[in-house]
Parts: structure tokens; sequence; C-alpha cells
């Protein structure tokens, strides 16, 4: 077992961290799901955006402000989008999931075109900002430190999160309007106005995504849609509408990705889907969808 | 848009031959030694589509293409022998489902009489029966794989870039010569091209007396993360890492190669690809050491390639890459063909292309079809930073070899 640990640690370590992207990237399509019932396949595209944000204003080598310079405006333009869409949405929301869907994946490939137009197709690669470029040696493996800063970051976003969702005014509304849209606006809440905050606050971190994930994936043309599918399978795994879904599915899914293909080199393909076809015999609705309803 | 260019184009070639031929003179290029009027060929004008990924994750590729192409004809009068030649350009996109029916249109719809281009590899398969029965010619700039012109070859498909196989083999011959010890570990994308060039590596290295330590083949166009491939590098123990990936593969590859520690313990080598064009700029400090086998490098230390070099980086401030220099070939080659061709149908071109002999004034060096593929040098190259950028630079280059390499 020591042995298996050793060898091993780093890909756990690794799996830990695309995790943590991945519930970055993910809680706001699952919230927005589980919430309004609005499939926004839109979402990759809104991660592509922050990552060419991030490129765009740090280039190659981005220093500390520039860093975050590019995060505050990932923030900015992901509480746009998010509004947009949501509002985009409006007239939809009696519609079944594939009208949503057409709209939404319209959306995605005109803003994937635009971003095409505007930062070319070549493939662009983003360093992590000074001090977190290098390596640590982790039970004497190497391991980049910017990985190592992403599960921090990762565990500061969920626990703040869950606080806002479980603790707060703002999130007994979230959590009652996942329960029951409904009843939400009988006693006088407009329900538009919390879709619209939470579509918005979920894009928004959808784009922070991007840029945190630049020094991992980079920022190229077809990023998006790769991205989008990794979200729907954390979303459908975890089940829809809780933090906590959406954080255990990325969890497993970082696992699956690392890990697992660490483990069974040769099933690599298929690990992803094959966890995702076992989640969904065993527990159609997610592992945690019954957690918030 | 292409219009336009044409015109400007045909302009040029009506007032600007004999200004070009003082200027190619001038510079070096057998166009000023051999005079195309007189040597026997036909003349009239030629139509030829160019099958290009416009957009997609090729397109850096297909702008380089065009560049070559455009370049070469700017330089020549836009003649090919006596025939002026008119562009029209088709978008190849990511695969056969796009790459087929543009190809497809530039023959039926367009009526070209040859056709230029194509990156993917099953999109030159996927075309293979449709230039056939049309009787066209098709030049294939870029896609490697052995079969369109080994299995699946017909007597209409010509290629003026490599086989997968070949370039790999390239590599694999350099590292048996160099006696490397203690194992090299293979790695390519989990696809056609990857397995031609892990075999094409394989055989030749083995031949040479060299070990393999441990293979792995992420899965194609669904790895963002090589993480996993990483570790299994490095407890396979290997002396060395041999690779095969492409465009943000190459990227993400090479980049995380760097930030797991890697490349300070196991030297990697590759195909060429890995660091060329675009994909290097990306990757910049973090390829630095890498040496790959090709048969282009911008770097190359000849007069032809100095000029071409020169030429491109006033027209398009960008260093010119591998696939720049296939279809300069291919105008090249084409040009020469028609400097003894009578007609332009795909018999006999085909025919003259048959008897172009050597290609002495390439960037790329001289070269030769062997079958109707080229028989080249590969040059062993090192990535290093030059100014503010990163080229590969000369280590050594191979004898001249045909498709099996």
């Amino acid at each position: 077992m020591g042995a298996w640990f050793d060898a091993n640690l780093v890909s756990i370590l690794n799996g830990a961290a695309i995790g943590c992207l991945l519930f970055i990237l993910a809680i706001g399509l699952s919230l927005v799901f589980g919430m309004m019932d609005v499939l926004n396949l839109a979402h990759g595209a809104i991660f592509l955006v922050g990552a060419y944000l991030g490129w765009h204003i740090g280039g190659q080598d981005p220093t500390w402000t520039t860093f975050l310079l590019a995060l505050a405006a990932a923030l900015g333009a992901g509480l746009l989008a998010g509004a947009g869409m949501s509002l985009l949405t409006e007239p939809l929301r009696n519609r079944s999931h594939l009208d949503q869907a057409l709209l939404t994946l319209g959306v995605a490939l005109v803003v994937a075109e635009l971003l095409s137009m505007a930062f070319g197709n070549d493939v662009q690669a983003v360093n992590a900002p000074p001090g977190l470029d290098s390596t640590v040696r982790v039970f004497g493996s190497v391991y980049p430190t910017y990985r190592l800063v992403l599960i921090g970051v990762g565990v500061v976003f969920a626990a703040g999160l869950w606080i806002l969702v479980s603790r707060t005014m703002i999130g007994a509304v979230i959590r009652a309007t996942v329960a029951d849209r409904d009843m939400v606006s009988t006693i006088g809440i407009d329900n538009r106005k919390v879709k619209l905050a939470v579509f918005a606050v979920g894009s928004a971190l959808a784009a922070i995504a991007g840029v945190l994930g630049g020094p991992i994936y980079g920022a190229r043309p077809g990023l998006d849609s790769t991205v989008l599918i990794l979200a729907l399978v954390v979303v459908v795994i975890g089940g829809l509408g809780s933090v906590r879904g959406a954080l255990v599915g990325a969890l497993i899914i970082g696992q699956i990705e690392s890990l697992g293909r660490a483990l069974l080199a040769d099933a690599a393909s298929f690990l992803l889907f094959g966890a995702l076809a076992v989640v969904l015999v065993l527990r159609p609705r997610g592992l945690f969808a019954g957690a918030t309803r | 848009m292409s219009g336009m260019v044409i015109t400007r184009r045909r302009l040029f070639g009506m007032v600007g031959v004999g200004g070009a031929a003082a200027a190619l003179s001038a510079c070096g290029s057998s166009l000023g030694e051999d005079e195309p009027a007189g040597s026997g060929g036909g003349q009239g004008a030629v139509k030829v589509g160019l099958v290009i990924p416009q957009a997609g994750v090729y397109a850096p590729l297909g702008v380089d293409m065009k560049n070559g192409w455009d370049l070469w004809l700017e330089r020549h009068g836009g003649k090919f022998g006596n025939y002026t030649v008119t562009t029209v350009v088709a978008d190849e996109g990511e695969s056969p489902q796009t790459g087929v029916p543009a190809a497809q249109r530039l023959l039926q719809s367009d009526d070209c009489d040859v056709l230029v281009g194509i990156v993917n590899s099953a999109t030159a398969l996927g075309v293979r029966d449709l230039v056939t029965e049309s009787k066209k010619v098709l030049l294939v700039a870029n896609a490697g794989a052995n079969d369109i012109t080994g299995k699946a070859s017909s007597p209409y498909i010509w290629r003026t870039s490599f086989t997968n196989g070949q370039v790999a083999a390239a590599m694999g011959r350099y590292l048996g010569e160099e006696g490397t010890t203690g194992g090299v570990f293979e790695i390519a994308s989990d696809y056609a091209a990857g397995a031609e060039a892990v075999a094409g590596f394989r055989t030749a290295f083995e031949a040479g007396g060299g070990a393999i330590a441990g293979s792995a083949k992420p899965p194609f166009g669904k790895t963002q993360d090589y993480q996993p491939f990483l570790s299994q590098i490095r407890s396979s123990g290997a002396a060395a890492t041999f690779c095969f990936f492409a465009g943000a593969e190459a990227v993400a590859f090479v980049k995380q190669y760097r930030q797991f520690g890697l490349a300070e313990t196991t030297p990697l080598y590759g195909s060429g690809f890995l660091t060329e064009g675009g994909v290097l700029a990306a990757q910049g400090a973090a390829a630095v050491g890498i040496r790959t086998a090709l048969h282009y490098t911008s770097e190359l230390d000849n007069q032809h390639n100095k000029d071409f070099v020169t030429a491109y980086q006033e027209k398009y401030d960008v260093v010119p890459t591998v696939y720049s220099v296939q279809t300069w070939d291919a105008a090249n080659v084409l040009d020469r063909a028609l400097r003894s061709a009578t007609a332009t149908d795909g018999d006999t071109l085909s025919k003259a292309l048959e008897g172009v002999g050597a290609i002495d004034d390439s960037p790329r060096g001289e070269w030769s079809f062997d079958g109707q593929t080229p028989k080249q040098k590969f040059y062993i190259r090192e990535v290093e930073k030059k100014g503010d950028g990163y080229v590969n630079a000369v280590l050594a280059e191979t004898d001249a070899v045909g498709q099996d390499g």
C-alpha cells in the first residue's frame, strides 16, 4: 500500500488539482440547470472567453498585476455574459430542453467564431504567474507549484460557496428555488431575478476558471467544447443544483482523468464515459441529486 | 477577396515578368539559368485549386501553406512555365466531411486542372477515387499517411511533403547511431499518424541497436493533461523519450513535460512537428533543448533558404515553416512540369512530373521524387533561443531517404 501510494501520489494530487478547476467551472452550470432548468451549452464558450482574456491581458508570461487584472476582467465579462444568457433564455423558460440547447449551442458557436476572429486560430499557452511557475518536491516527486496552489484556491471557492448556499439568506432563496420554484414566487420573490443573479455568478465563475485554467489548458479554438463536455459529465455525476454534488462530481472526474488514466492506461479513452455510464445506471439522477430536493 | 489577389497577380504577370526574372537571377533562382520560354512546354492558362484548412484546428497550417504558395507565384510572375496561373482556394476544414466536398467542388464546379494542398491524411485518402476518376493531378502538400503514396497510391497523386514513418525513422536512426543507452520511452497520440510515427521510429531505432523502455498512447483529441503518462515515463526509468504530437497537443505535452520536471532528467526527442511554427512560439522556453527530425527548418544554411526566409519575412513578417515550404515546392514542381508539358490534363502532367528530376533550388535542400513522394534529407534540430524567439537550430543532417525512411 505504501509503495503504491508513493508511486501514484502525483496522480492523486493532480486529480485533486484538476478536480478543483472543474468544480469552479461546473458549479455555475449545475446551479443554473438545477434551479432554473436551463441547459446552458454556452458555458464552455464563457470559460474560453476567460482563457483568452487571461492570455490577452497577461500574455505568455503574466505578472501578478496582469494575472489579477485578468481575473477581474473575467469576473466582469462573466457577469455580463451570464446576465445576457439569462435574458436570452427567458422567453424559452417554459419550452423544452431541446429549444434551450439549440439557442445556447448557437450562442456558443457564435462566441467561438468571434474569439477565433479576435484572437486567431493559433494555440496559445500561458505560464503561471511569478513564484508559482516552478516545481516543488512532494514526497520525493516533482510537482508544479501552480497546480498545488490551485487545490487551495478550489478549497476556498468550495468553502465560500458552501457557506453562501447553506448558511445565508441568499443561499436559502437559492435552495428554495431549486426545490420549488413556484412556491418561491408565491412568497413574493421574483425568481427571474434569482435566475439572473445565479446565471451571472455561475458564468463569472466559468470565466474565472478560464483564467485559472490558463497555465494548464492554455487558450485555443475547440477548448470550449472540450471543457463543456467535462462540465456536463461533472454535473450529471454529481447531481443537479447542489454545491456538494458539483464538488464531489468534479473531484471524481479529476481522479478518473488523472489516477484512472495512470492505472488503466489502455482504457484511458473509455474511463470518463464509463464512469458516467455506471453512475447513470446506479443513480440516474446523480450521486447527490436528492440532497437538496 | 481571392478574386482581388488574382487580379493583382495577373497584373504582376503582365507588367512584371522582366523585372521579376532579373530580381530572381540575382537571388540565385534556377529560373534565371533555365528560361521557361522555348523549352518545349505549352502555353495558356492553368487553374489550380488550393485545398487548405481555413477554419478549425488546422487553420494555422492553412495560413502558412497559402503564404508559401502566394509567395512563389509572386516571385515568379504568376506563371508555371508559359501557363498563367489562376488559384481558387477552398476550405478543407478539419476532416474528410468538409475536405472531400471542398475538393469535389474545385474539380467539378470550378473546373480546376490541378489540386494542391490537403493537411489531413484521411481527407487525402478520401479524395483518392475522386481525383483518380477525374484524371486530375493532386499534389499533396502536407498529409503524411504512408498509404497515400503507398498502398492507396494513384497515378495522379503526388506528394511534396513527407511520410510519417520517414520523419520518425530519421530520428530513430540518429538515436541508434548516437548509441543512446538505457532505453527510450515511446509516446504518441492514439491515431493513425501517431502509430505510423512510432512504428517508423521503432524499426529504425532497434535496427541501430536501441532498446524500447515502454510505450503509451494518450487518446487523440481527448487528452488535455499528460500527467498520468508523464508519471508512467518517469517510473519506466527510460533514459530518453520519443514522441509524436502536433498542434495543441504538442504545446500541452511539451509544457507539461517541463512542468513535471522530466525535461531536466529525460531528454525529449520527436518528429519535427512537435516544435514547428506556431506551436514553438506557444511552448516558448519550455521547448529549449528538445531535439526533433524534420525535412526543413528556417535555420538551414543554404542560399535558396536564406533568400526564401528573407522574402517570406519581408512579406508576412513571420518566419516560414515546413508547411510554407511544402506548398512553395508544390508550386516549384508544377512550374518544372509545365515547362515541358504541352497540356494540363492529369496524364500529361503526371508524365511531366515523372521527369522533373532533382529539385535543386528548394529551401529544404535538394530533393527528388522517389515513386511519387519526396526522397529527401532530414535534419536533426535542437530548439534554441534566438533573439526574442525560439528556433530549431541544425545539429546534423541525414542522407536522402525515400518513402519508408
